[in-house]
């Protein structure tokens, strides 16, 4: 039924704290999505903690051994398995033989090694070294119980290894304590670093239980304040937190730590000259998802700013 | 043959000599008490299965009580043994960790398979009385068993000799069978639960532009600072605010990064810490709680 209700204008108080749900999400899915279509280079000063994570991984010596726990699915890609490809390229390019396993959920490992033949092809076929299943990775799959399975890792490393088994190329699958990956390893202690690649709440597991190898993590950008207090603490070697991160991890790749350049990075923790990779194919997910998270934090702003621009003059207006 | 309990340095009461006689004895027991057992839970008078749930979790509780107190062997040689019943029970424990581990594990693996089980009982019950939106039962249903078979089936094909080039990502003597799961793995389930997560976007940038309003001391403090550590995350933005800093000669201090990191250090990160004792704190109650079942709820509060 008609009604002869007049038809309210709002002012621009009210307006600037009244635009609509609609406009909002498609005003921030231009911002996020163009970036993506038209890639732009943008400035980048990496953080401390990036920048330990890039040292540590870069002091591993050739031919040692990484275990890396894998909690990560393709829900956190954008973070998550940018991370994962920073890492790996670092691994692969160093040639450290790395283990991988998963607590957190059951489609990681597939995930997982889903990125780890990505990134070996792209090696493979930029020159480097192809990494093959078995002989330079192990990939031990899924432990449903994440806290007796850490703490199993922490104890006694190859008690987990028992009965597993893996794909080697050209072979049918073989018991993971046959891989050369394990030779010589009976504690968790012979390997160099654990990297935990998380998207879940794995971070505490791993910092209440594990304690005989250093650690670094690799977070989403949610679980970086939380993640802050084990870094700041010392517990972490290094922490790269979300899509910033990964960011960071490749602009290091690129230019390297107190290389002379016209994009030198330094830092006041570290004097000594540590060179990235240049040349290689160092950018990654962080590059190309950096654009979409800074347009996307400057709308949020603009957005917040706004919406209390209307609210302060709406207070005015009415004394 | 599978090479079952393979790893046998340190040999301990938990494993045995691949393929012996003791071996194939002690899972042959193990198979045994399992199913006795198994038949006694199922036969336990009601009044019994308060007193069966307290005793396992106490035993399962005090077992890891006892992993993290008692004094463990430090540096343990293949060939040590104990020499007095106290490092007796110090070996045990260090060896039974990785039995109850995977222990553990299997537990937690029967209650997947619990899960799957309640979940197909209850939309096979939606399908087969046409409840409300069983057609969202259907697809479900459909959804898991597709997968399975697919999953299974490629998987079944690589282990098969010859095959393991299938797990290339080149194609490379790919059937039916491996499409099919790469189309409902990676190209239907994987990308949907990136989909699912990135709407998040969408409800933290209306929930901000909403909520976020500087209506309090608190609230504008609150405001400044989220707004500080955003623009300190936005390269461009902290590029150019250092050439400002810079170009005015004032102090590094107040550059962006240096300013966010001073917030981290010594508000967030303290603040998080305290949040996070109190956490434990009451993690630690709640644990003591359920382990000596303290807890009492519903008739016998």
């Amino acid at each position: 039924m008609a009604t002869n209700d007049p038809i309210v204008k709002k002012d621009f108080a009210e307006a600037l704290q009244s635009v609509p749900k609609p406009v909002l999400y498609l005003v921030l899915f231009l911002f996020a999505g163009l970036p993506l279509f038209f890639p732009v280079k943008l400035p980048n000063k990496p953080i401390d903690a990036s920048i330990d994570c890039f040292a540590q991984l870069m002091s591993l010596p050739e031919g040692s051994k990484v275990l890396i726990a894998s909690d990560w699915t393709n829900s956190t890609r954008g973070e998550s398995m940018g991370q994962m490809e920073a890492l790996l390229r670092i691994l692969m390019r160093k040639k450290i033989k790395f283990v991988v396993y998963t607590v957190a959920d059951p489609q990681a490992p597939e995930v997982a090694r889903f990125t780890i033949r990505k990134v070996a092809a792209e090696e493979a076929k930029a020159g480097g070294y192809g990494y093959k299943p078995f002989q330079d990775y192990l990939v031990l799959g899924y432990y449903p119980n994440a806290e007796g399975t850490t703490t199993a890792i922490n104890n006694k490393f190859l008690s987990i290894c028992e009965g597993k088994k893996d794909y080697p190329e050209d072979s049918p699958p073989m018991d993971v304590l046959r891989s050369p990956v394990l030779q010589g390893v009976k504690s968790v202690a012979d390997f160099k670093d654990l990297v935990l690649v998380t998207a879940s709440s794995t971070n505490t597991v791993v910092i209440e239980r594990v304690t005989k190898v250093p650690l670094i993590f690799m977070v989403t950008g949610v679980m970086v304040p939380e993640n802050t207090t084990y870094y700041a603490s010392g517990q972490l070697k290094g922490l790269c937190g979300g899509v910033k991160g990964v960011y960071d991890l490749e602009t290091l790749m690129e230019y390297g730590l107190n290389v002379d350049g016209p994009h030198k990075i330094t830092s006041d923790k570290y004097s000594e000259v540590i060179p990235g990779f240049p040349g290689k194919q160092n950018e990654g997910k962080g590059t190309a998802y950096y654009p979409s998270l800074h347009f996307a934090l400057f709308l949020l702003i603009i957005a917040v700013v706004a919406g209390n621009v209307g609210m302060i003059l709406a207070k005015r207006r009415a004394g | 043959m599978i090479d079952i309990a393979a790893q046998l340095v340190p040999k301990t009461m938990w494993n045995a000599p691949n393929n012996s006689t003791e071996l194939w004895t002690r899972i042959v027991l193990a198979l045994l008490v399992g199913i006795a057992l198994f038949v006694g839970l199922l036969n336990a008078p009601i009044q019994l299965r308060k007193p069966i749930i307290f005793t396992v979790t106490f035993v399962s509780g005090l077992f890891y009580v006892l992993f993290w107190l008692y004094p463990a062997p430090i540096n343990r040689q293949p060939s040590d043994g104990p020499r007095n019943t106290f490092e007796a029970l110090s070996f045990w424990i260090s060896d039974s960790q990785g039995v109850i581990a995977d222990l553990t594990n299997i537990i937690a693996s029967f209650l997947i398979g619990l899960g799957i089980y309640s979940l197909m009982r209850v939309h096979i019950g939606k399908i087969k009385k046409q409840q409300r939106d069983w057609e969202f039962s259907v697809v479900l249903v459909s959804s898991m068993v597709l997968m399975v078979i697919f999953g299974y089936v490629d998987f079944y094909m690589r282990l098969q000799p010859g095959n393991s080039k299938m797990a290339g990502s080149g194609y490379v003597g790919w059937t039916f069978w491996q499409f099919g799961k790469d189309l409902l793995f990676n190209g239907l389930l994987q990308n949907m639960d990136a989909g699912m997560f990135s709407i998040v976007a969408f409800y933290i940038l209306s929930a901000a532009y909403r909520a976020f309003r500087a209506r309090s001391i608190e609230a504008t403090i609150l405001l400044l600072t989220a707004l500080v550590v955003m623009l300190s995350l936005m390269g461009l933005v902290e590029f150019y605010w250092a050439q400002g800093v810079d170009a005015m000669h004032l102090s590094n201090n107040f550059k962006l990064d240096n300013i966010a990191r001073w917030l981290r250090g010594n508000f967030q990160t303290p603040a998080i810490r305290g949040i996070d004792f109190g956490v434990g704190i009451g993690l630690l109650a709640m644990g003591l709680r359920l382990w000596l079942n303290l807890d009492k709820t519903g008739s016998d509060a």
